[in-house]
């Protein structure tokens, strides 16, 4: 009967979970309800895909990211508040610790407005940075939209990023062109590893403040793909965060404009693909990695016994197997995970350091998972060590496994006989030889015994 | 080390050697022979005065100072890899050699102890000897039996550490 009714709860909780794979509650923060309506697309989209959809004003006294010291929501997005700052229930601690508790955040910035304060310092605490000039915007003379900002140049007109490095998935790939109206440029502080950009400014943009009479020349920060139209920071708890530069982007308006680049012809703006991909992607549709299974044994012909998997204990020198399935979330469906491009997923069979560093390499895979294995010789020392798994990627969740297995050294029984090793023949044909020669020694001792006694006497 | 062995012979060949020129022994030495000549009177003296018992120690220990050395040699030649089967091999041709040696030195010098004048080559050459003769002294058969009960105890000993 229990039985019964814990499946029941797991069918509950799978149709529950059906898309995300962390929970589908989202909130979404927005000054006026008036607002609301230009993103009606945008709201349709991510309810047809399973969110639970909530609209807060930042100023409400009701809005709360916690209850009971547990998260209210899952996810979190945050558009741009016409008033100074977030408001008391959104301050930068708050949000912090909403990551900290493994919520997802899309923030939206906007080029329109200045950026608050209180934005700006959060974005510090994650090292992202934005230009000094808070009402910066990015503008572009080569890859502008003609259609709407034929005069100011401030409509981006952008190719879809592909992948971030030769070893790193790419999450928003695709055809088309993107259109990204006035967006507050960002800088990545150099020394995290936390942070990627996901989509880069072109080459010749740069960033300009449009109130001011004359653009500053002497005190610019970040000029061409420095700039970052919209960077991402995954926590270590891989917590997402993403800044998107900007909102206007994700507006009804932009989801169907069709623009035109200087000297091109009219298209289509895919901004509506980009945004599925962006809320995929930072609400953890995508790129999120789950280990279903370890096993590791003794390197054996055939099956292997159910007792002997995963055993406490091997000896030095054994030849062992490694197995880790990997699954990889994929919108609302476990596949199985092809690790990207040259990559390579790797063990390490460390005590203290590793003594192995060895490339997994896929052998089998099911039908939500790959299985990568990795075979080798355990090494000629003894003591206490860990199969390590440590796959940590731009746009991957982490993966972090650590089993502890002890390694002994040879029983003093488990040596090789002494006539195995043929280059021992030697010293026992000494052996044998001293022993024979003995026994040849004493039966000529006793047969030539009374002749001495003989002579002794005789004496 | 048969070298050797002559050598030790030598400085105790001469003590018999003078008063023993009456007995079946070769003709005495010249005072000017040659080193050739010194050594083939020596190696006669060597086998004529030796108890058969004797020779037939010394030839069993020349016997394990080769084995011995060869199984040295191929460790310095081929490595030692086999660890213990080099120890175990090399160790049992030491230690044979040791008590052989000192069955040599139980027999032996009390025959000739007992053989030759006792009081004045026993005072003047060693204390140890001077003991012995006098002493009770162990018998041959004692002596024999030690060796044999000490010689299984090394083979046993060889014999598990080569595995």
């Amino acid at each position: 009967m229990r039985w019964c009714l814990a499946l029941l709860l797991c069918c509950f909780l799978a149709a529950v979970n059906a898309l995300s794979s962390s929970g589908s509650r989202l909130l979404v923060v927005l000054d006026e309800s008036t607002e609301k309506s230009a993103y009606s697309t945008l709201w349709s989209d991510l309810e047809g895909r399973g969110y639970d959809v909530s609209f807060e004003s930042p100023k409400s006294d009701k809005l709360s990211l916690f209850q009971h010291g547990e998260r209210a929501y899952d996810h979190l997005l945050i558009l741009p508040p016409k008033s100074k700052g977030l408001g008391p229930n959104l301050t930068p601690k708050n949000i912090l610790e909403f990551l900290n508790k493994d919520g997802n955040i899309l923030l939206a910035l906007s080029g329109k407005a200045s950026t608050s304060s209180a934005v700006s310092s959060l974005l510090l605490e994650i090292d992202i940075h934005l230009s000094n000039d808070r009402s910066a915007v990015v503008v572009d003379h080569f890859n502008y939209d003609t259609v709407s900002a034929a005069e100011k140049h401030d409509v981006l007109l952008l190719q879809r990023p592909g992948p971030l490095r030769p070893d790193v998935k790419a999450f928003f790939d695709g055809e088309g062109v993107l259109a990204l109206p006035r967006v507050a440029p960002q800088t990545l502080g150099s020394d995290s590893a936390l942070v990627a950009p996901i989509l880069r400014a072109p080459a010749t943009a740069y960033a300009y403040n449009p109130k001011e009479e004359m653009p500053a020349a002497e005190d610019i920060e970040a000029t061409g793909s420095q700039l970052n139209v919209v960077s991402a920071m995954q926590a270590r708890n891989s917590a997402r965060f993403t800044v998107l530069g900007s909102v206007e982007a994700l507006e009804d308006e932009w989801f169907s404009a069709s623009v035109k680049a200087p000297g091109g012809k009219k298209t289509p703006t895919v901004n509506r693909e980009f945004a599925k991909q962006l809320t995929a992607w930072t609400f953890k549709e995508t790129g999120v990695l789950k280990v279903e299974k370890i096993e590791h044994h003794l390197a054996t012909e055939g099956e292997v016994a159910a007792e002997d998997l995963n055993p406490k204990i091997y000896r030095i020198k054994n030849e062992t197997v490694f197995n880790i399935e990997v699954s990889e979330y994929s919108y609302d469906k476990w596949v199985p995970f092809e690790v990207p491009g040259e990559d390579e997923l790797q063990l390490e069979f460390t005590m203290l350091s590793p003594f192995h560093r060895l490339a997994l390499e896929p052998t089998s895979r099911t039908e939500t998972s790959t299985v990568y294995s990795a075979q080798f010789v355990t090494p000629d020392q003894h003591g206490i060590f860990s199969f390590r798994v440590n796959y940590k990627r731009p746009f991957f969740t982490n993966v972090e496994e650590k089993h502890e297995v002890t390694v002994r050294h040879f029983a003093h029984d488990e040596y090789p006989r002494s006539w195995a090793i043929s280059a021992g023949w030697v010293w026992i044909a000494g052996l044998w030889s001293v022993i024979g020669g003995f026994l040849a020694f004493v039966l000529v001792w006793l047969y030539s015994a009374p002749a001495a006694d003989k002579v002794k006497k005789t004496q | 080390m048969p070298a050797k062995r002559h050598a030790a012979s030598t400085t105790s060949a001469p003590a018999p050697v003078t008063p023993a020129t009456l007995s079946s022994g070769p003709s005495t030495l010249k005072t000017n022979a040659s080193a050739a000549a010194i050594a083939q009177h020596v190696w006669e003296q060597y086998l004529a005065t030796t108890p058969q018992r004797t020779l037939l120690l010394d030839a069993f220990m020349a016997f394990l100072v080769l084995v011995g050395g060869l199984q040295f040699l191929y460790c310095v030649l081929a490595g030692n890899y086999p660890f213990n089967a080099f120890l175990s091999g090399f160790s049992a041709a030491v230690g044979q050699f040791v008590l052989t040696a000192s069955l040599r030195m139980q027999t032996s010098d009390s025959g000739s102890g007992s053989s030759s004048k006792p009081s004045s080559k026993g005072k003047n050459a060693r204390f140890a000897d001077d003991n012995e003769d006098q002493g009770s002294g162990t018998s041959h058969e004692r002596a024999f039996a030690d060796y044999i009960f000490g010689s299984l105890i090394l083979h046993f000993f060889c014999i598990n550490f080569i595995n």
